[in-house]
């Protein structure tokens, strides 16, 4: 990894820069979410793509699901096993001074930020009428394994927000205001602390 | 009806490619935005270093793309080592999984950036599965 000047890095969720790895009927996008690539790298922000835990556990055909149906040990410890791959970098950047955020995918099981998706009786035949689940305030089941992760490395929390592609309607347009919202704070309480972020 | 917009393309990108090391972004074109408009999703690769676990999983990522329908080519710079791909370590592990290592191409830092970006989009828009397996998959 590069030494020298502390850099702006945002820790991505996978589909977020590579659409195919949605679950059918789910990408929104081609290829690269390009209004988020945009507001990134226009702040100056390097990226970081984290691995996509629900691609490599149940496969790119797999059927669509929510929280309750990935909160099992299998799938937690396949995503404890992808944490631990990627925590190292993260952790190289926390302690060469980089400032980190963190961009998930709001209403996703795995990638939730500020909300998941969550239907307890959902199960057996996938035979559940369109948008019946519920979109509920707790992060996901794979950004909870991660966190924890950093957490057991003494690693401070990484600020974090979601792009609201799974939670129903998507609405570009208002999940591109939130987004700068977050960033643009961001700047701006970097702007008054004038600190670096502490790295024990 | 299926209004999924995926592009069923994606490409092994170096950290360097995505992240230019301050100094050398001149001299590589963007090619994220190259990918962007070729309708390339990405696979980032780490920067130099171990990353043993991670590499495995990007490889477990790439079988489980490579067996289902979805064209993945690599792309490396030339001068870095393994050209960013950490290949001897990745292409084993591709093996392994049963996915024969994707097709490469090479940026060259040295030359004429804006022709670098045109030879990109030009492999990129060159490169697919053939017929038969994209009709296979992709429904």
């Amino acid at each position: 990894m590069e030494q020298g000047v502390p850099r702006k890095v945002a820790l991505v969720a996978s589909c977020l820069l590579n659409q195919n790895a949605k679950v059918c009927e789910g990408a929104n996008y081609p290829a690269v979410v390009s209004p988020v690539v945009q507001a990134l790298r226009s702040r100056g922000y390097v990226l970081q793509q984290l691995p996509c835990p629900e691609l490599a556990f149940a496969g790119v055909r797999r059927w669509w699901a929510v929280y309750e149906q990935y909160d099992t040990p299998a799938y937690r410890a396949h995503c404890r096993r992808l944490a631990q791959a990627i925590a190292p970098l993260i952790e190289q950047h926390l302690r060469r001074g980089d400032e980190l955020i963190l961009i998930g995918l709001d209403g996703s099981p795995s990638t939730g930020v500020r909300f998941t998706s969550s239907k307890p009786d959902w199960g057996g035949r996938p035979n559940r009428p369109e948008d019946d689940w519920e979109i509920v305030p707790r992060r996901g089941v794979w950004i909870e394994e991660l966190e924890a992760e950093l957490a057991r490395r003494g690693l401070p929390p990484v600020p974090a927000t979601g792009w609201a592609l799974d939670m129903g309607r998507f609405d570009e347009a208002g999940a591109r205001a939130d987004l700068e919202q977050f960033l643009d704070s961001r700047e701006t309480a970097a702007g008054s602390r004038g600190d670096d972020p502490v790295v024990p | 009806m299926n209004r999924d917009a995926r592009g069923w393309r994606m490409a092994l990108v170096p950290d360097a490619l995505i992240n230019p090391p301050a100094g050398a972004g001149a001299a590589l074109p963007d090619v994220l935005r190259v990918l962007e408009a070729s309708n390339y999703g990405v696979l980032q690769l780490p920067p130099p270093g171990g990353h043993s676990l991670l590499l495995a999983v990007i490889a477990d990522q790439v079988a489980e793309y490579a067996h289902h329908g979805y064209a993945v080519v690599a792309l490396g710079v030339h001068g870095e080592p393994g050209n960013g791909l950490h290949w001897r370590r990745l292409a084993p592990l591709l093996r392994n999984r049963g996915v024969v290592p994707p097709p490469r191409h090479l940026i060259r830092p040295d030359v004429d950036t804006s022709a670098q970006g045109q030879r990109l989009a030009a492999f990129l828009a060159g490169y697919d599965l053939p017929e038969a397996e994209q009709r296979r998959w992709r429904v």
